[in-house]
């Protein structure tokens, strides 16, 4: 087998060490620095990159803050607006209604007033009627001059029961 | 026909001798040159833009760095980094060696023990350097567990010595095995393809199945072998 013929060793040794340390050279000084320096910026910059998009996600999510905030606050003072106008608005109702109610009951209390007013004279017309009535029908009937004052007296005695 | 060792055959192609000691260019070192500037060119190349969304090529070779560096990140921690060199050559060169001897009339420079013995050699005397520059005399507890009885120290520590010694035989011989007997196979059953007529599509559908295993192989082997590096790394960093 020619793997155990002695005399080729010291040729293939010497061989291997001379090709394996240029090899170890060429690769620590000159490859493997290259590929780690290209890994190390690759990695640099994805963390960059993950920083850059945290800070702007962080951005975003600060606006929004504040936008919701600001709607928020809007639909506050509209709610309060609306708030206020309605309030102002059944005042005025309440008011404006009471100036009616009070106006309807002036009217009301006027014209029952009127009412027994005009009940009153006519009530008193008809009294003052009856007992001039009944005079003349005294007088014609039975010649008998009944006094005013007696005939008011009988026909009020009459007409109040 | 060629017998199915003489792939295996060193081929000297220039030779050289340094004060008596022969280090001919072989057949060997031309394939460990040509793994070493394909290692190269692979790494250096495929990085020239280095560009933050990598390509086919860049992303193949950040694929190898990453596998590595976890490979030694997970074995021996964040104290192995300083050997990621070393260990991300050891892997791609025996890698390269596996699979370049894929290729039909190469050679596999890791089918032979004197590379893979070398090559182990240099990690097992690395590591044991490495233990002791850690640890001091301490590390002589690597022969005898933290907390077992006494009295079993005259069985543990021999079975210990031997299992700590062997370690560059293991790593040396697994490689070795495996190299040398997928290529055996692979010649002896290609021989069949051609000698049998007609039938030989059944030697030929079997060559087929066993070259993608072959494969799989030359991969895998390169990887057990970095990570029995990374293991051995680990002990001599953290101990047990």
């Amino acid at each position: 087998m020619p793997q155990f013929d002695i005399a080729t060793f010291s040729e293939q040794i010497f061989w291997l060490f001379v090709i394996f340390t240029i090899l170890y050279f060429l690769m620590s000084k000159i490859a493997l620095p290259k590929v780690g320096e290209v890994l190390e910026r690759r990695q640099k910059n994805i963390e960059d990159n993950l920083g850059k998009a945290r800070a702007l996600k962080d951005e975003t999510d600060a606006a929004i803050a504040k936008y919701e905030a600001a709607l928020a606050e809007a639909r506050d003072a509209a709610q309060a607006d609306i708030r206020e106008a309605s309030e102002k608005a059944a005042a005025e109702q309440a008011k404006k209604t009471e100036a009616l109610v009070k106006k309807l009951s002036k009217k009301t209390s006027d014209a029952e007033k009127a009412i027994v007013d005009a009940k009153t004279d006519a009530m008193k017309g008809v009294a003052e009627a009856a007992s001039e009535i009944a005079r003349e029908a005294t007088d014609k009937l039975i010649g008998v001059k009944v006094q005013a004052k007696t005939a008011d007296k009988a026909v009020s005695a009459i007409v109040g029961e | 026909m060629a017998g199915p060792l003489e792939q295996f055959e060193i081929k000297p192609l220039a030779d050289l001798s340094v004060g008596g000691i022969d280090v001919s260019f072989t057949n060997s070192a031309l394939w460990m040159v040509i793994a070493a500037v394909l290692v190269t060119c692979f790494m250096t190349m495929s990085m020239r833009r280095g560009a933050l969304v990598p390509g086919r090529w860049q992303g193949a070779a950040e694929v190898m760095y990453e596998f590595v560096a976890n490979m030694l990140k997970d074995n021996v921690g964040s104290a192995g980094r300083k050997y990621f060199p070393f260990i991300f050559t050891l892997f791609m060169f025996v890698m390269f060696g596996n699979l370049l001897g894929m290729i039909p009339h190469s050679f596999t420079f890791t089918s032979h023990i004197a590379v893979n013995f070398a090559l182990a050699l240099v990690i097992f005397i690395g590591v044991t350097v490495i233990g002791f520059m850690r640890h001091g005399t301490h590390y002589f507890r690597m022969f005898f567990p933290e907390g077992a009885p006494i009295a079993t120290a005259i069985i543990l520590i021999p079975i210990e010595i031997i299992s700590y010694f062997s370690r560059p035989f293991s790593l040396a011989i697994r490689l070795f095995a495996n190299m040398t007997v997928g290529h055996i196979m692979l010649k002896v059953i290609g021989g069949f393809v051609g000698l049998i007529g007609i039938l030989g599509v059944l030697p030929f559908a079997l060559l087929t199945g066993i070259t993608v295993l072959e494969f799989g192989i030359a991969a895998l082997q390169a990887y057990v072998f970095t990570i029995l590096t990374c293991i051995y790394l680990h002990d001599a960093i953290h101990m047990h």
